[in-house]
């Protein structure tokens, strides 16, 4: 029997199909201003850890971060950093740490989590440090925050 | 605070219920094709009556106080208008249906009829929304179709008091204010901060979370000139459409899939975390209030829980199942059913409702003047609930996380 119709793609000849992109806003920076900032972040990151302020390393990486297409490598830099951050943390001052992000920061924290865990191996990426990171964050920001990085389209 | 009525109407999941006007009786539908209108006699609800007509799973009921009729939408994609009328034969008072032309090839969602009970409101999944008037000539419902600049499935509606102005929640992530006007039915509305005219199919106003999310719930204030609506994100969105400021509330708890205001600054919100919560707030600002459950014990005497968890913060979890296998897992202890668990309370959760409540309506006072609410959900449960002064519930303030 002829199967081979179950592989054509119906939503090709929809005129009226949602297109993932119509479900988020596009991010109004331009992919070569998204590059330029992340490595400014990347250099502000450095400098942070070396004065030994996590804090501030984690709200200057996860703010405005890049998502969306065409950005993967400010994406991979961010991811890079931020698990550069995440690793460099003794597991003693992580619940502090997460408590004294602001909630959006949370929520950002709570994607890339998710993001690392799903490219295990990937650079520097440790799932045990990512798992270790994910109780403390669950425990301040709920399962509300793991919901918002499964539901939000703004991958990062 | 007085301790909520509870009711247990169905070992399955309830659809969703509506009362009559002087609350002695509600239909509801059992996830199944008929709508059960329940009458009260004491502390019971017994069938009285059965409507049986679609023949798919029934999605959503409403039952218009001052009119006296029902409506009810199904997976068949129909629409009846259920109205009461002596039987030629019997002389029996009997629920006849009309179908409604409602003229969309995909099931009907959610439907509401309008503040006057002139029009209804009816959801689909064919990206519309069908606004059905009743036309005396041909005595059937017509339906209009608002289709434009809908992508997605439309997922529930609100009417605006002034009976023109619909609210509609869709799985595009888009909470939008349509207008709904017929010209045959309606009156000229005054203008509002909606907008001054206000043409069929007018979008006046198109709002996201920002973290995206299918709009679950939708609501006017009592004045409607705020718009309230919950979104698969686990937040609360109230948007003041004159600010032009949104406040989001992000809950750190499950979603919530349904939504009442009970005064102009205070609504109540429930779904997935299967407690209501209230939330107050004005053009300033807005902060759960906290929730209309005690969820300090279990509710059953049976469910005497394990001494070691205590409250969990993480929402839902917070359960006699979820305790066992944390302590089976930190300290080593015995299986489920072990030594010390609570028998038959093995997975109680310690709110009212069992599972997530898909329904909160009001149920006692006025529009801006609710004082009591009443909540069904997928336990089978039908519970009414105080709406109590803000100033008792803040010392509850359990874990809601406040923006």
């Amino acid at each position: 029997m002829e199967v081979n119709f179950r592989k054509i793609d119906i939503d090709a000849y929809d005129e009226d199909v949602l297109l993932e992109t119509e479900l988020y806003d596009a991010d109004p920076r331009a992919p070569s201003q998204v590059i330029e900032e992340t490595k400014a972040k990347a250099v502000a990151v450095r400098s942070s850890l070396n004065k030994g302020d996590i804090t501030g390393a984690l709200v200057t990486i996860l703010d405005n971060p890049p998502y969306g297409p065409g950005v993967d490598e400010a994406k991979n830099l961010t991811l890079q950093t931020l698990v550069t951050v995440l690793n460099s943390t003794k597991s003693s001052d992580i619940p502090n740490v997460v408590k004294s992000l602001p909630l959006e920061s949370q929520d950002i924290l709570m994607k890339y989590l998710y993001k690392g865990m799903a490219m295990p191996g990937w650079g520097d990426v440790s799932g045990s440090v990512l798992l270790g990171w994910h109780e403390k964050l669950t425990e301040v920001a709920g399962t509300g925050s793991i919901v918002r990085a499964m539901t939000d389209r703004r991958l990062v | 605070m007085s301790a909520p009525e509870v009711y247990n109407i169905s070992q399955g999941p309830i659809t969703g219920h509506a009362f009559n006007a002087d609350r002695t009786q509600v239909a509801v539908s059992l996830n199944s094709n008929d709508v059960q209108i329940l009458s009260r006699s004491g502390n019971d609800w017994n069938t009285t009556e059965t409507l049986a007509e679609h023949d798919k799973i029934i999605t959503s009921i409403d039952w218009a106080p001052n009119s006296n009729r029902i409506v009810t939408s199904s997976q068949d994609r129909n629409a009846y208008v259920w109205q009461q009328t002596p039987d030629p034969q019997t002389g029996r008072t009997i629920w006849k249906p009309t179908l409604v032309l409602l003229r969309i090839n995909r099931a009907a969602t959610f439907v509401r009829w309008s503040p006057f009970e002139d029009k209804f409101a009816v959801a689909s999944g064919a990206r519309a929304i069908a606004i059905c008037s009743f036309d005396p000539d041909n005595d059937w419902w017509v339906s209009r179709l608002l289709k434009k600049p809908i992508r997605s499935t439309v997922l529930t509606v609100d009417w605006h008091p002034n009976n023109v102005l619909l609210a509609a929640g869709s799985a595009d992530m888009k909470a939008r204010v349509f207008s709904a006007y017929i010209k045959d039915v309606d009156k000229r509305p005054a203008g509002s901060v909606w907008g001054e005219k206000l043409p069929f199919n007018t979008i006046c106003g198109e709002y996201t979370s920002p973290s995206g999310g299918w709009v679950h719930a939708v609501g006017f204030s009592p004045s409607g000139d705020v718009l309230a609506f919950a979104s698969h994100d686990s937040t609360i969105s109230i948007v003041y459409p004159g600010g032009p400021a949104i406040y989001t509330i992000r809950s750190n708890s499950l979603p919530y899939v349904t939504l009442t205001w009970t005064a102009e600054e205070a609504l109540v919100a429930a779904g997935h975390d299967c407690q209501p919560v209230l939330f107050t707030g004005n053009a300033s600002g807005w902060k759960a209030a906290g929730s209309l459950d005690d969820t300090s014990a279990p509710k059953s005497a049976g469910g005497a829980r394990s001494g070691f968890g205590g409250a969990s913060p993480v929402g839902r979890l917070n359960s006699a199942a979820f305790n066992t296998f944390r302590n089976a897992d930190s300290r080593g202890l015995g299986s489920p059913g072990g030594a010390n668990s609570g028998g038959s309370g093995d997975t109680e959760l310690f709110t009212v409702h069992q599972n997530t409540i898909t329904s909160v309506r009001p149920y006692e006072g006025g529009p801006g003047a609710v004082t009591k609410v009443s909540t069904s959900g997928v336990d089978g449960k039908l519970v009414i609930w105080n709406v109590s002064p803000v100033g008792a519930l803040t010392a509850k303030l359990n874990a809601v996380r406040i923006q």
